[in-house]
């Protein structure tokens, strides 16, 4: 083994601090490019035909009329596209809705893609596609909300003896509980940008996933990977829904190829509810069996969810019943029920989120069944290890989470009796609940460049959804080069790149400080070698007698001032910069694994009741998370005040309903799929705990996309149910369920 | 086409017709929008030569009449910091000033607009000089992933001249308007509240 040059402990400074973002200026400016902001010469524009049945088939398409419009180029259908491939099942990347775009007759969803216009303008192909009449042979078909399992449910967790501890429990819990479709809603639309050369697609794309996504458009235009580059410099955000590709970037990179040309293709806000996915439907039993005492003795979680025709996308509601607390007996199932909609996708959380939202509604009715604090009883219930896998926790400080969050929200105060506290005319709840969320880390390759202008690159074909990627990957080189963030060149978003992390599953940046650490520790020990050889001052010293500090290559015995800046070593040694790779191995879906990874939190929440004018709002929250070690404190907890912005559209707006005459999604715009506005939201107190978790990483980062929006919905509706006495176990929360309220 | 279909061709019919409650009844009919439009094949309009002044540059168009200012922004000047969220005025990220007044720019066809001085995020301020507002939100992370925020600083800044009252719920009212999914709320009052008070 080569000797190590004595650059281990660079100064550490720059992770843990409020940094604002590195790419702010631009985003406030304009001048951050997003998908559809792109533009080519002779850029044509594409605007799909959406199929106007839920299930059927089409029997004809007429076309005439709209391609005798002006400045119609063509427009394609089954016949004309041109062929596409699928997926194989395992090793070509991941798309949730397999079938390719006009592969067959079959009408499955409502909003299925039929044909697509493209024309010289966007006025011309909307115009266009309105003209184009489809006749169709209408079926049958369900988008009913009740929902009953399709097959025998399947067993996902099994411990004890969970039915004959729930019969002889002294107190017990039987609920069901529904969350309904939502709908990812990003106000950025779905869009493609496609370009072709004869040979090579270069595809800007909405995807939080550019790897996979150039694998999959490869696979299924039947080309090899390298021919297809896939860019992303920004995204207008996609809470799972851009994390696979959807069928209309297949159309717009199908019409390129044919027509030699750019092709720009937006959705309409109306086509991201049809055909871009959205979370399920669920329906979930939870039964809790306890002591007198509140010692949980059975937890079952029976579970179904929606999915579509050719789907097989599972909703895991479970995913954190079996750990999150201790009982010697439990089960978990799983089933689902068909119906004719959109293929389903990941949604911020999934499974977790409306899984918890269940979960912890139940512990509540358990608090409220035993006379106890709901606090307490979460306390009472702390399990000592993961007793699902029998395996420590990593870190787990759910009990801190409680602790702190009840002492900040004033916890102590609260009289338990429904519609015993007020405050100037309003009926006062207060609720509260506990959240988590898995960490693990993504296979990761960084490339890491000391530049002669100064500047340090690092470059990974990952992407910034809005979580602050940019800023974090800046921070950590920082951290590990001892260099300032502003001399820092974030490079992401380009397949091209050394294979990056998904933004996805909350775990970008803990997959990321590995191999950031690997190619910073190797860029360095290459200028280090760079210097020995090129510069006279450190000539023929061996390599353990050099180290770099604060951006130069210094003797180590001598302070850093009186080294050589990086960029004076390789002006030097002639080079233009020097490299060094590092790469992250996986640990999700590790079978095996010896420690158990999770984040976990505590969300308390008061909402004010005016009986007389029947208006509910938010009042505050607070939320305790435990997430490991916070790289910025400042985009954090902005992480964490959105994703409790969007718990409140959870609990109180959102919900994507289906016309039972047509299977259409009849809210699918942004004033009627109603999210949370400014003025729906109060102040929120974030508290980070800060533990780090060195399992996953040196740096003890988790992640903290998700679990903030875990356990908002049901401490909202714990605090509803403490101001009026209404259990409101349908989300969301509508008004008329609170008219039963005999508080006055 | 279904009966409900409402496209933007029947939309400038009735905007030519003279309803102006489409668009809040004062937008300035010159000569030259006011023409009927040529008819093509099909009957379909064919191009409007028109003017728009935007960021105080003038800018010679030949348009499509359906085209609306959003669309005649990004795709023909491509000044594309200006955001289509939903294309029905109802997320805001399209939000631009015409006459200093905040507007959802894929409400207004962008023949009406002419005659109208248009401002766009690009006009308020750069990176190398950014508008204390713009400032403002990198300051208090007033984002997260930035397709929302033009919309909410052109907002921003044209409450500021608007009657609202002082305290921290108006500002919270006036920029409901404008859909940040994201949920940056708090960091976007934060940064409303350092420029309007100080």
């Amino acid at each position: 083994m080569s000797p190590e040059p004595a650059a281990a402990s660079p100064s550490r400074t720059a992770v843990g601090r409020e940094t604002v973002r590195v790419d702010g200026p631009l985003k406030v400016s304009g001048g951050a490019r997003y998908t559809a902001d792109f533009h080519f010469p002779d850029m044509l524009y594409a605007v799909p035909v959406c199929a106007t049945i839920a299930s059927g088939t089409i029997a004809a398409i007429d076309a005439k009329a709209a391609g005798a419009m002006p400045g119609v180029r063509k427009i394609y259908t089954r016949d004309t596209i041109g062929k596409f491939y699928r997926v194989p099942a395992s090793g070509g990347g991941i798309i949730d809705e397999r079938r390719p775009p006009f592969e067959d007759d079959t009408i499955r969803y409502y909003g299925q893609y039929v044909a697509l216009v493209v024309a010289d303008t966007f006025e011309q192909a909307t115009a266009a596609a309105h003209r184009v009449k489809t006749s169709y042979r209408a079926a049958a078909f369900d988008v009913s909300t009740a929902l009953s399992p399709e097959e025998t449910p399947k067993v996902k967790s099994r411990r004890g003896d969970p039915n004959a501890a729930f019969d002889a429990a002294a107190v017990k819990i039987d609920h069901v509980y529904n969350t309904p479709i939502e709908t990812h809603s990003s106000i950025e639309l779905h869009a493609s940008v496609a370009t072709f050369d004869g040979s090579h697609f270069t595809l800007y794309e909405t995807t939080q996933a550019v790897g996979n996504f150039r694998d999959v458009l490869a696979q299924m235009l039947g080309v090899p990977k390298e021919n297809v580059r896939v860019v992303t410099e920004y995204l207008g955000t996609g809470f799972g829904g851009k994390l696979w590709p959807w069928p209309q970037s297949l159309l717009a990179a199908a019409a390129a190829r044919d027509l030699r040309q750019p092709v720009k293709l937006v959705m309409t806000r109306q086509m991201t509810f049809e055909s871009a996915g959205h979370r399920p439907h669920t329906r979930q039993r939870v039964r809790l069996g306890a002591t007198a005492e509140g010692k949980l003795v059975s937890l079952r979680h029976d579970y179904a969810y929606s999915r579509a025709p050719l789907s097989s996308y599972a909703e895991n509601c479970g995913e954190s019943s079996g750990f999150m607390y201790s009982t010697p007996n439990l089960s978990v199932s799983e089933a689902f029920a068909t119906r004719n909609v959109g293929v389903p996708t990941s949604m911020r959380g999934p499974g977790a989120v409306p899984g918890l939202y269940a979960l912890e509604s139940a512990i509540d009715e358990l608090a409220v069944a035993l006379k106890m604090d709901p606090v307490a009883l979460r306390l009472r219930n702390e399990p000592a290890i993961d007793e699902s896998k029998n395996i420590p926790f990593s870190s787990r400080h759910l009990n801190e989470c409680l602790a702190t969050g009840a002492e900040t929200f004033g916890w102590s105060r609260r009289t338990p009796a429904v519609g015993s506290m007020r405050e100037n005319g309003a009926v006062l709840g207060w609720g509260m609940a506990a959240c988590t969320w898995m960490a693990a880390r993504w296979e990761a390759q960084v490339s890491v460049m000391f530049n002669d202008d100064g500047t340090l690159r690092v470059a990974s074909g990952t992407q910034d959804i809005g979580t602050g990627t940019y800023t974090v990957l800046a921070q950590m080189a920082a951290e590990l080069a001892g260099v300032d963030v502003g001399k820092i060149k974030v490079v992401i978003g380009d397949s091209s790149l050394p294979p990056g992390p998904i933004s996805g599953g909350s775990m970008a940046t803990a997959s990321l400080v590995p191999a950031v650490a690997q190619a910073t520790r190797e860029a360095i020990r290459n200028l280090i070698a760079a210097a020995r050889e090129s510069d006279s001052h450190f000539a023929n010293l061996p390599v353990d007698r050099l180290a770099f500090h604060e951006g130069r290559v210094h003797r180590t015995d001598q302070p850093p001032g009186e080294g050589r800046r990086f960029e004076e070593v390789l002006a030097s040694a002639r080079l233009g910069h020097v490299e060094g790779r590092g790469k992250s191995e996986g640990t999700f879906r590790n079978k095996n694994p010896t420690v158990s990874t999770h984040s976990f939190g505590a969300h308390f929440v008061e909402v004010a009741w005016q009986p007389e004018i029947a208006r509910l709002r938010i009042n505050r929250t607070v939320s305790v998370i435990d997430g490991g070690r916070i790289v910025n404190p400042l985009t954090a907890r902005n992480q964490i005040e959105g994703a409790v912005t969007m718990g409140i559209g959870m609990a109180l707006f959102e919900e994507t309903h289906y016309d039972h005459r047509h299977g259409m999604p009849i809210n699918s715009n942004l004033a009627d799929y109603i999210m949370a506005t400014h003025a729906d939201t109060p102040p929120m107190e974030v508290i980070f705990l800060d533990y780090p978790d060195t399992h996953l990483n040196e740096m003890g980062v988790r992640g903290i996309g998700e679990i903030g929006l875990a356990g908002v919905a049901a401490a909202i509706t714990n605090a509803v149910y403490h101001a009026t006495g209404v259990r409101v176990r349908d989300l969301p929360v509508k008004i008329e369920d609170l008219l039963a309220s005999s508080v006055a | 086409m279904t009966s409900n279909e409402f496209t933007r061709r029947d939309m400038l019919t009735v905007a030519a017709a003279g309803t102006g409650a489409l668009a809040g009844g004062s937008f300035p009919m010159t000569p030259a929008a006011a023409a009927p439009a040529k008819e093509g094949p099909e009957s379909m309009p064919t191009l409007m030569d028109l003017s728009l002044s935007v960021n105080g540059k003038e800018h010679r168009l030949s348009l499509d009449p359906r085209t609306t200012l959003l669309d005649a922004l990004r795709e023909h000047l491509h000044l594309t910091g200006t955001k289509k969220g939903c294309d029905h005025g109802q997320c805001g990220a399209c939000t631009v000033h015409v006459d200093g007044r905040r507007v959802n720019s894929c409400l207004k066809l962008a023949v009406m607009a002419e005659g109208a001085e248009v401002t766009t995020i690009e006009g308020l301020g750069d990176p190398d000089r950014l508008h204390p507002m713009q400032q403002a939100f990198v300051e208090h992370d007033g984002y997260q992933c930035g397709y929302c925020t033009s919309g909410q600083i052109m907002s921003a800044v044209a409450m500021m001249k608007e009657p609202w009252g002082s305290d921290d719920a108006d500002i919270r009212e006036a920029m409901s308007g404008n859909i940040c999914r994201c949920g940056a709320y708090q960091n976007i009052l934060a940064a409303i509240r350092q420029v309007r008070h100080g």
